[in-house]
């Protein structure tokens, strides 16, 4: 197998404390889909956030793409030029377009030439299918769309990993559907993602991995048909019995 | 437009308290409450400040209550009580024109221009304008301030004189006494300049007195009276009449003595000149 | 007695000339002191958000520092506290090329800079935490999350207590006449003293006043309408 794309290694993390992860060991292979869920509080999205070091960690180690994160020189911007991250909340920039929002990081991180840059702006906003909606303010666009700028704002970096940290629990149900077959896409052009969800029918289709945490601990980890026909906690079948009965 | 100028005049009016309705005199006002309210310094020795003793005093202040109280108190038949307020040059005119106080007593200069808003009292001293430097500062007098930087007393008569003679030199105009006498004494500006018994009070007070020097003749003549509202010829009669019969009896110098003799806070003694002055200025009864 | 107006005193003479330097030095006194202030203020009140401590605490420490004494205590400080510091031919050459106005300034701009920085500050603070990790997040650095994402919001949010707070300062700028300098309440006691019209002066001076704050405040009412954030701020008069 080759080196891990994302790999924890034995990472422990506090809130005070709280003790949100513990001894966490998971790795993620290139080109891997791994679905995390798990009820609120189990620690699933500060999971994802520690890969990008939005949150840092208290003890152990978290290598992403062959380069310890944790580390005190650990250089977080070519980091997180290489990780894209799409949020529940989209946080777009309210103050530009959905062009500028997707072209700052490219014009100002990279120092790409602008020409350049909106060229790729607006092909990243053809490919996740609002190519008209170039010159809307965030608060002009349906939640939906803001979901796929923010896609798209994280994927014009090129980035080699992405994580999604529920991207669509802040969405109405009709606009659900436009998100995920944006996110389907990726993961069959090859992209390493990690994401945190509650959409079970997506994780079946998509995920090549389920781990499912409670309580900070990863309770279980397997392939999506065998984690739904048979998990073999208490723990996963309550959750599954929950969120998946209505 | 017309309409705001005419609220702006009745603000004006109000907040100036400018026009009673139904008038009273001075005379009148000072009769019914049994008291004379005057402005006065708390910060111009001896003519009105505040002693260590912590006590409101001073040479003007002596000249109200023993020369022109007792004028008054002839006149309404009763006694009256004096009652202090602090004045400054920038307040003095708005506190007597809105009724805050009938009489200014302290150390105001009886010019032309300022006789077109208020009446003013006989002259009961003269200074003029002089320079105070350090000792060993080039300055002379008027003749050598061209392009020095001059401290001048914000609201005063010598700023205006300067800036019409010497248009060269830089003038700096504090609102206070301190102020000033610090700028001096840090070098930000060359001199100081006001009349010369307020000079002299000022290097009383100076922690080193020997280190600075009043230089210059006087450039400006500084006629100190004491100012009411306008058109009251009876008060200011009586204004008079007090200083006169002070200045006859000899207790105008008594006075005099105590707070610019020798002894006194600020020793400027009385020139011959005008003490014959003084004297002059009463008229015959 | 009734007071008799005398408005001519305003025109005749050197009145008119008076009050038009006194406008002049009032509104270049408070321009720089502003630029000064907004400087500051942007500086310190960013710092205040910022993840390292120290930076927070020096900036904390001149916010309570300078907005707590007495702007009349700060004039005297630049006017008579700083000089001595410097060196002699550097002191005579500022004596001598307005002093009085650079201490007037530095000490209308770094307190009011101290007042802005809470504005800023709060500015900063009502804008989700969100946004500042999603600009780390596209790999912006602290510097660029504030400069191109986190001030650019924050600005726009607080013109109006911003607008306040300019408007104090410029009525403010005339407690430099206490160190001398010649603006335009300086400048009204003068015509007074000239003229001994109190009223007249102080009402021109008063009406000068207002206008400048009365088109200080539509000229920000029109910047805050043409940089609103659509969604953020209700932009008046469009959909």
């Amino acid at each position: 197998m080759a080196e891990p794309a994302i790999a924890f290694r034995l990472v422990n993390k506090f809130f005070g404390r709280l003790h949100v992860l513990k001894d966490i060991d998971l790795t993620v292979a290139p080109g891997e889909v791994v679905v995390v869920c798990g009820p609120s509080g189990s620690g699933k999205s500060t999971l994802i956030r520690c890969v990008n070091a939005l949150e840092r960690v208290q003890s152990g180690e978290i290598v992403v793409l062959g380069e310890s994160v944790t580390s005190a020189g650990a250089n977080l911007t070519r980091l997180r030029t290489q990780v894209g991250m799409v949020f529940q909340s989209f946080n777009l920039f309210p103050h530009m377009t959905a062009l500028q929002n997707i072209m700052l990081a490219p014009l100002k991180v990279r120092r790409l030439a602008r020409a350049e840059v909106e060229k790729t702006a607006r092909a990243l906003l053809e490919r996740v299918g609002i190519p008209d909606k170039a010159d809307n303010y965030p608060a002009n666009l349906s939640g939906g769309q803001q979901q796929r700028v923010a896609i798209a704002r994280a994927l014009a970096m090129h980035p080699k990993i992405m994580l999604f940290d529920e991207p669509t629990s802040a969405l109405d149900p009709e606009m659900i559907n436009e998100v995920l077959e944006v996110m389907t896409d990726l993961a069959r052009d090859g992209m390493t993602m990690m994401v945190v969800t509650h959409e079970m029918g997506f994780a079946r289709r998509v995920a090549r991995r389920i781990v499912f945490m409670d309580g900070g601990v990863v309770v279980e980890e397997a392939a999506p048909e065998a984690f739904f026909a048979s998990p073999t906690s208490d723990r996963a079948r309550q959750f599954l019995s929950k969120i998946l009965s209505h | 437009m017309k309409r705001l100028l005419a609220l702006l005049l009745t603000l004006a009016v109000a907040l100036g308290g400018a026009a009673p309705a139904f008038a009273e005199t001075t005379l009148e006002k000072i009769e019914r409450t049994g008291t004379l309210t005057i402005g006065t310094r708390t910060g111009s020795p001896p003519f009105g400040f505040v002693n260590k003793q912590n006590e409101w005093v001073g040479f003007s202040i002596d000249l109200v209550e023993q020369a022109i109280k007792p004028a008054i108190e002839r006149k309404v038949g009763k006694s009256i009580k004096v009652e202090k307020k602090e004045s400054t040059p920038a307040t003095r005119i708005p506190l007597l024109t809105s009724n805050a106080v009938d009489l200014i007593a302290e150390t105001m200069t009886d010019t032309r221009a300022r006789r077109e808003s208020v009446d003013f009292s006989l002259t009961f001293f003269v200074t003029g304008a002089q320079f105070l430097v350090n000792k060993r500062a080039p300055i002379k007098g008027i003749e050598s301030i061209a392009g020095k930087r001059i401290a001048a007393q914000q609201g005063s008569t010598n700023a205006r004189i300067l800036r019409e003679r010497v248009p060269t030199a830089q003038l700096r105009e504090f609102p206070d006494q301190p102020a000033a006498f610090q700028a001096l004494a840090q070098g930000q500006v060359d001199a100081y300049t006001n009349d010369g018994i307020q000079l002299a009070g000022l290097k009383a007070k100076a922690p080193n007195p020997g280190d600075w020097v009043i230089v210059g003749d006087f450039y400006s003549y500084e006629p100190y009276g004491m100012a009411m509202r306008k058109n009251e010829s009876d008060f200011r009669h009586l204004v008079n009449v007090g200083l006169m019969e002070a200045i006859e009896a000899g207790k105008y110098f008594e006075i005099y003595e105590k707070w610019f003799g020798p002894k006194g806070e600020v020793p400027y003694p009385l020139t011959a000149e005008n003490k014959r002055f003084m004297i002059m200025q009463v008229v015959p009864k | 007695m009734r007071y008799e107006f005398n408005w001519s005193v305003l025109w005749s003479g050197q009145s008119g000339s008076w009050l038009l330097q006194g406008l002049l030095t009032t509104l270049e006194i408070s321009a720089l002191a502003w630029l000064l202030a907004a400087a500051l203020g942007i500086l310190s009140g960013a710092l205040r958000t910022v993840p390292w401590p120290p930076l927070r605490a020096a900036a904390a420490f001149y916010v309570e520092f300078f907005r707590n004494v007495p702007l009349l205590v700060w004039m005297f400080f630049w006017y008579f506290g700083v000089p001595p510091l410097l060196p002699g031919a550097v002191q005579d050459w500022l004596f001598n090329h307005g002093a009085e106005f650079w201490a007037g300034m530095f000490a209308l701009g770094v307190y009011h800079g101290a007042r802005m920085s809470e504005v800023i500050r709060s500015g900063i603070q009502s804008i989700p935490r969100t946004q500042f990790e999603a600009s780390q997040a596209i790999g912006l650095s602290v510097w660029q999350a504030y400069r191109l994402v986190i001030l650019p919001i924050a600005i726009r949010l607080i013109v109006p207590p911003a607008t306040n707070e300019s408007l104090n300062l410029l009525k403010n700028s005339s407690v430099a006449l206490t160190i001398s300098v010649a603006e335009l309440t300086f400048q009204t006691r003068q015509i007074e003293t000239y003229t001994a019209r109190a009223i007249e002066a102080l009402t021109a001076g008063t009406l000068i006043y207002l206008v400048l704050c009365v088109s200080i405040a539509a000229v920000m009412t029109r910047l805050e309408r043409r940089f609103a954030i659509p969604g953020l701020i209700a932009r008046v008069g469009a959909g």
